[in-house]
């Protein structure tokens, strides 16, 4: 019985202990992987911030200017030029028409339609991109 | 005692001892041997040190066994160990505690922070000198071979090879491979705009302290001394400070001016759209530039801004009811006062009704108007619309009006016509806003407004005299000197205004300063737009003439055609009733329109 007793509590005292080490070793990763995550944000909010300081020198007004006056016929804007949105012609689409003739934009075949895996619950997905070039 | 056991508590230790012959204590055998006296006492304390130590060390592993325990099922006291953003051990969030960014009204970045590699050599530590200036020199294009060898040449351990690269420049100096070269991170201002809004802007030094312009004002802001630097959104427009700068600029090199200066301002909440002052400079590189560059004349530059000043003489009489808009003055004859002669640029040698003074811009019919009203209330009127304080803008650079070192009767009449007091374009856009708004004085700001919070406003002119002030002006455009600047359905009112240059305390007949303020849509004004030359030469389109009204006039008119659809002014029909209607002003002209033969 004591022998049973001993046994009993120096086999608890083993796994507990075995337990706890696993735990604390699982922290430590998981606190590395934290910081290199970490790092990685930090490293891509750099990435960020230098674009966005590339975009907006791309889009300077006079470079904006300079490639209008090349590619476009463009000149100063006359008064009549200028018009709102309530000016534009409204075409009125009757009631009665055919949904069926009513043309619908084609699916793109390059496109992939299907539907995306599901992820687990809780789990994050990052930004990437599809071999055609979409954002998924 | 080797045969002593641990036994229970009933039952004492007891030494077993064979029965001799010779016991005097007739007990049977087995009967155990009761110690008494000093070994009985002996052993008892032993037992009982036993006892305590056991009990110490028992207490010690239950409790080392239940924290245990308690470690493996709750974890560490229940503390939540989340790293927080604080804690990330030397890996802080990138920007943290870096300068912060400017924008525009729209968002658009005008000035940002990046960190950037700075490349240094250990020349001890370098194996082949001649092959990494080779390699070296194909990267940096702007460094040739020679450079880079004679930088290594120096006995020095650390030699700057190239401070600030780009992260291409970074990335291909490192897959080179080559030892002994090191990077080292430094901060560096960006001006993504370049010389777009330099003034506004201003710049910092190397160690990124603002030293001009918002750049300055907001130092403390910006890089956050003793708090989170916190961004700044400027009340500029990139698009319309574009425009501003670009025609500006092209009407500087067409008229051969050696400067220009130009803002654009919201009437009803003082904001600064566009603010432009040339020749400028790139706050990238700031040192390049000489120092006239960085003169901005908008703020910091004061002249004497010449006819447009009538428009306040006009309002101030107006206000003062010494003159009707049916009554005027008779500017026949040039004025001749203490020495000056005061005459008319374009003299119609007869009385002239207000408008026509207004319009023809006539200094004989304003310096009587001002004599009217007085020099005590001239002096009291222009120091309610702010022309003789410095303004009051988020910027350091501001110039203090220069106001006669007297002012009588004579200095009010040479001031009713701009000439005598010097401000600031800033100055006049403002007076001319509160001219024009309903009357109310609002004080200019470069950053952009929150229209929820209120705007405090002072009362200077009444609505009514305001109202007339704007049929005056639109009256310059359609009839008067500012023609040029009509930008056909923008309904553009404006005031040339064509003064000699100062040098040396005389007037300088050949070196003119024109400028144009101007607002519009006249029949509810939005924006108040003012341009000005620095010594325009007259050329043959202009038939040699250098007056505002060729020069200065012009450049409103292509401005406002450009950014009137950017601030979603929709155009209008000047000749239609209603408009015609809103902006009536009977002229009550007696010119001769007969020949009398």
């Amino acid at each position: 019985m004591k022998l049973n007793f001993t046994c009993l509590s120096v086999l608890l005292v083993a796994i507990v202990s075995y337990g706890l080490y696993q735990l604390s070793y699982e922290v430590q990763k998981l606190e590395r992987d934290l910081q290199i995550l970490h790092a990685s944000i930090s490293g891509n909010e750099e990435s960020i911030r230098i674009l966005k300081a590339e975009w907006a020198y791309q889009n300077r007004p006079d470079v904006l200017q300079t490639l209008a006056n090349k590619h476009l016929p463009l000149l100063l804007i006359a008064p009549y030029q200028v018009a709102g949105l309530s000016e534009l012609p409204e075409i009125a689409v009757s009631a009665l028409t055919d949904p069926k003739d009513v043309p619908r934009p084609r699916l793109n075949p390059k496109r992939d339609y299907s539907k995306p895996v599901e992820l687990p619950k809780g789990a994050v997905r990052l930004a990437t991109f599809s071999r055609t070039g979409e954002p998924q | 005692m080797s045969e002593m056991t641990w036994l229970p508590k009933s039952t004492r230790p007891r030494l077993k001892l064979p029965v001799s012959a010779g016991n005097r204590n007739k007990q049977p055998s087995g009967i155990s041997l009761r110690l008494e006296g000093s070994a009985k006492e002996t052993l008892e304390q032993g037992r009982t040190r036993l006892v305590m130590a056991g009990a110490i060390f028992a207490f010690c592993f239950v409790i080392l066994a239940g924290r245990l325990i308690g470690l493996a099922l709750s974890g560490d006291d229940g503390q939540d160990r989340a790293l927080t953003h604080n804690d990330t051990r030397g890996i802080a969030a990138y920007g943290e505690g870096m300068r912060a960014e400017i924008r525009d009204r729209n968002g658009v970045l005008l000035a940002t922070t990046l960190k950037t590699a700075s490349l240094f050599a250990e020349p001890k530590n370098v194996i082949d000198r001649q092959e990494l200036a080779s390699k070296l020199s194909v990267v940096l294009d702007d460094m040739s071979e020679a450079v880079i060898l004679s930088k290594l040449a120096s006995a020095k351990n650390f030699v700057w090879l190239k401070r600030n690269l780009t992260p291409n420049q970074q990335f291909e100096i490192n897959s080179l491979g080559i030892p002994g070269l090191h990077f080292k991170e430094e901060e560096k201002r960006f001006y993504p705009m370049g010389t777009l809004a330099s003034h506004l802007l201003g710049y910092t030094d190397v160690d990124n302290r603002g030293i001009a312009g918002v750049e300055k004002y907001f130092d403390g802001q910006l890089s956050g001394s003793g708090t989170e630097p916190k961004r700044i959104d400027l009340s500029i427009d990139v698009r319309i400070q574009h425009a501003l700068r670009d025609e500006l600029s092209r009407y500087m090199s067409i008229f051969r001016a050696i400067g220009a200066a130009g803002m654009v301002m919201d009437v009803k909440t003082g904001e600064v759209l566009a603010m432009a002052s040339l020749p400028d400079f790139d706050p990238n590189r700031p040192n390049d530039f000489s120092g006239d560059s960085k003169f901005n004349k908008v703020s910091l530059g004061v002249y004497e801004m010449g006819s447009t000043f009538k428009t306040f003489t006009v309002a101030m009489a107006l206000e003062a009811g010494k003159v009707g808009i049916y009554g005027g003055y008779d500017a026949t004859k040039p004025i001749r006062k203490a020495g000056f002669r005061i005459r008319d640029d374009h003299p119609k040698k007869r009385w002239l009704s207000v408008p026509e003074i207004y319009m023809y811009s006539s200094n004989i019919g304003a310096s009587k108007m001002a004599d009217d009203v007085g020099a005590k209330n001239h002096k009291a009127f222009l120091a309610k619309i702010g022309m003789l304080d410095k303004p009051s803008i988020e910027l350091p650079e501001i110039g203090a009006p220069i106001l006669p070192p007297r002012w009588n009767s004579l200095e009010t009449m040479t001031i009713s016509f701009g000439h005598g007091l010097s401000v600031s374009p800033l100055q006049l856009s403002t007076g001319i806003a509160a001219m024009i708004n309903g009357g109310n004085y609002v004080n200019p700001t470069v950053i952009r407004r929150d229209l929820n919070k209120g705007l405090l406003v002072r009362e200077v002119i009444s609505a009514k005299t305001s109202d007339t002030i704007r049929r005056l002006m639109r009256l310059v455009v359609e009839k008067g000197t500012g023609s040029q600047a009509a930008a056909k359905g923008y309904l553009v009112g404006g005031k040339t205004g064509t003064a000699e240059k100062v040098e040396g305390g005389r007037y300088k007949r050949n070196a003119l300063l024109t400028s144009f303020v101007s607002a519009f849509p006249m029949n509810n004004p939005r924006y108040v737009v003012l341009a000005m030359l620095d010594e325009p030469k007259g050329n043959a389109s202009t038939h040699g003439f250098r007056s505002a009204g060729w020069t200065a006039a012009p450049i409103i008119g292509r401005l406002i055609s450009r950014i009137g659809p950017i601030l979603g002014i929709a155009p209008i029909d000047e000749e239609s009733d209603a408009v015609k209607k809103a902006m009536f002003i009977p002229i009550n002209s007696r010119e001769k329109k007969l020949a009398s033969f």
